[in-house]
């Protein structure tokens, strides 16, 4: 356990006044200290976001993903089970594989050539007899697996904490509205590609803010779209819809109606084959009704990844919404500094043109080029270096938005609701649980 | 006048339009049909057959056509285009430039061109910056008062990014 001196103890304390009252101060968006105790009592120890199965769909089929600086292989074997390893040779430490991608049966080491089966096992070492007169167990060098990996619907997981409770039950009832992503249809989801990957000057907190509760900026950050009917003129167009937290748990989800009055087709505006295909496809009644009457919809599953699926049309002259769907992960870089790993994804049975045009969607608006992002990157990065400032990082932050609110009793869905998006409450519960996290 | 130095002239004329932010003469220099990409690049194994490695199949970080170009530059118009007002200092470095035979198609005379491009961005009141490198591999076609381009893809040279955006056009 990292030794926490006075003064990181002093920093904790005014973290859990903060969190209490519901005014953060900001340094905690840009602190080496903190960024410290992240690493250690949050990343080490949450189920963080890897890949998504369809990344590598046949035997040997590997990409390399992250938790915190550790590099995993994520590679399906010959027997076609998902396995993670940590990238890294037991004879000197050097990396086995050192591309993003590809397909492999084998990694072989480059420094002295210890070579490795994709199942982990260390299966060849060059000149073994002579050098090693019989001593090396190879069945005891294998590549070191990482300690937990795991699946839901198709979206794999790991964890660093061997101790770590399920995947299961560390999402908890957020899986109900994971479920309106992932069973959308019995073939499941497709990535459209490898990730665009690229790096903001700022903290993973503040990104994760925005996927997780804040619908609040889309009327200023994002104005240039409603100027341009991208995003409805009525500014308070986010406002309506249900935003839900899953206490104790730190995972958030914003349900995006249409505002009263919109003529908006129901279901995301998806095509009425998938439409029809999800109305029998969804594990429950509730979730299909909730469904039909959704337009936007974001998740975000503590700790740093989202997913954000809205209503949208490829452009603006496109004449008929196709919605896109993104994940993203908010991976911790240091202090400041995080790098994004977007990725697009579709319904695996949608049709052709429709993939075709959501791929659009998606990178008009999101990732790295995104009409939107781009502006909420902007904005992010100036946030952080306020945060590391002297007199900034002092200063308090307001999250009370929405404290006279009270939870919606006719929300049909699992965890704590409330009829109405324009509120920090996802916020309050999130940074308890992180508080929670980082005193444990 | 010999196509080169035509072709010369419209990527430096090219360059001083988005360097100075004169996006909607940019627009003028497109094709009604432009295809613009940006794929994404991965670090992979070298390619057996040589060649350029990684450049991904699928997925780009810009792919752009005629409309969705004019509304990036319709976006940063309205005055709330926060990526890029105010806007960065950018310099497009435009040199190595192959320019291939002029061949006629059933669309007019059209060029393929190549070059290497050295992208310099620095943004705020802040000392550091940033560089992209990549080459651009158009088509330039004539038209009626001149070539207009037809086809870019840029070939990228980073896996991940060291940019906060792509809020510009390369």
């Amino acid at each position: 356990m990292l030794r926490l001196s006075d003064g990181v103890r002093a920093k904790l304390e005014e973290l859990a006044h903060g969190v209490e009252e519901g005014l953060l101060p900001a340094w905690i968006f840009n602190d080496p200290d903190l960024f410290e105790l992240e690493k250690e009592r949050i990343f080490s120890r949450s189920w963080v976001y890897l890949a998504h199965e369809s990344e590598i769909p046949k035997p040997g089929d590997y990409v390399l993903r992250y938790i915190l600086n550790n590099p995993y292989i994520v590679v399906r074997g010959e027997d076609g089970q998902v396995r993670a390893f940590l990238d890294m040779c037991r004879h000197r430490g050097m990396r086995v594989c050192r591309a993003e991608a590809g397909n492999a049966s084998h990694f072989r080491c480059p420094f002295h050539g210890w070579t490795y089966r994709n199942d982990g096992a260390l299966v060849g070492v060059p000149a073994e007899r002579e050098a090693f007169a019989g001593d090396l167990r190879k069945e005891e060098w294998g590549l070191v697996p990482l300690p937990r990996l795991e699946a839901f619907d198709g979206l794999l997981f790991g964890n660093l904490d061997p101790g770590a409770p399920s995947l299961e039950e560390w999402l908890g009832e957020i899986r109900w509205y994971l479920e309106l992503i992932t069973k959308r249809s019995p073939a499941g989801l497709e990535v459209l590609g490898p990730p665009q990957r690229w790096v903001v000057p700022t903290d993973w907190k503040l990104a994760l803010e925005t996927f997780i509760s804040d619908s609040y900026h889309t009327l200023m950050t994002h104005r240039s779209l409603i100027e341009l009917g991208i995003a409805p003129k009525d500014a308070k167009y986010a406002m309506y819809g249900e935003q839900i937290h899953v206490p104790g748990k730190g995972h958030g989800a914003m349900v995006v109606g249409a505002p009263p009055g919109a003529q908006l087709p129901p279901f995301w505006g998806y095509p009425e084959e998938m439409m029809e295909r999800a109305r029998a496809s969804y594990p429950t009644k509730e979730q299909w009704e909730v469904a039909k009457e959704t337009r936007i919809l974001l998740i975000t599953l503590f700790p740093n990844f989202s997913i954000h699926n809205p209503i949208r049309r490829p452009d603006h002259k496109y004449p008929r919404p196709v919605p896109m769907l993104t994940f993203r992960v908010w991976h911790p870089l240091g202090p400041g500094r995080i790098e994004i790993f977007s990725w697009g994804l579709v319904e695996k049975d949608a049709p052709e043109w429709f993939k075709e045009k959501a791929r659009h969607s998606y990178l008009r608006f999101f990732g790295s080029s995104g009409t939107f992002e781009q502006d909420d990157t902007e904005i992010w990065s100036h946030v952080a270096q306020n945060a590391a400032s002297t007199q900034g990082g002092r200063v308090r932050l307001y999250y009370r938005m929405g404290l006279h609110l009270a939870p919606d009793p006719n929300w049909p869905g699992p965890g704590v609701a409330y009829g109405l998006n324009f509120t920090d409450a996802n916020l309050r519960n999130f940074h308890r649980r992180y508080l929670e996290m980082l005193l444990a | 006048m010999d196509p080169t130095r035509e072709i010369l002239e419209v990527l430096y004329k090219e360059a001083e339009l988005l360097d100075e932010g004169r996006y909607r003469e940019w627009l003028d220099l497109l094709d009604e049909e432009v295809v613009y990409r940006v794929p994404v690049r991965q670090t992979r194994e070298r390619p057996p057959e040589g060649g350029l490695s990684g450049v991904a199949e699928g997925m780009h970080h810009l792919d752009e056509d005629r409309t969705s170009l004019e509304m990036r530059v319709a976006r940063l118009e309205t005055g709330f285009a926060w990526a890029e007002d105010p806007p960065s200092r950018l310099r497009h470095f435009v040199t190595n430039v192959r320019v291939g035979e002029v061949v006629r198609t059933e669309r007019g005379e059209e060029v393929a061109v190549r070059s290497n491009l050295l992208l310099f961005r620095s943004r705020w009141d802040r000392p550091d910056y940033t560089l992209l490198s990549a080459e651009r591999r158009d088509v330039w076609r004539r038209r009626e008062g001149g070539w207009r381009l037809a086809q870019r893809i840029v070939i990228l040279d980073s896996a991940t990014l060291p940019t906060h955006n792509l809020s510009f056009f390369l």
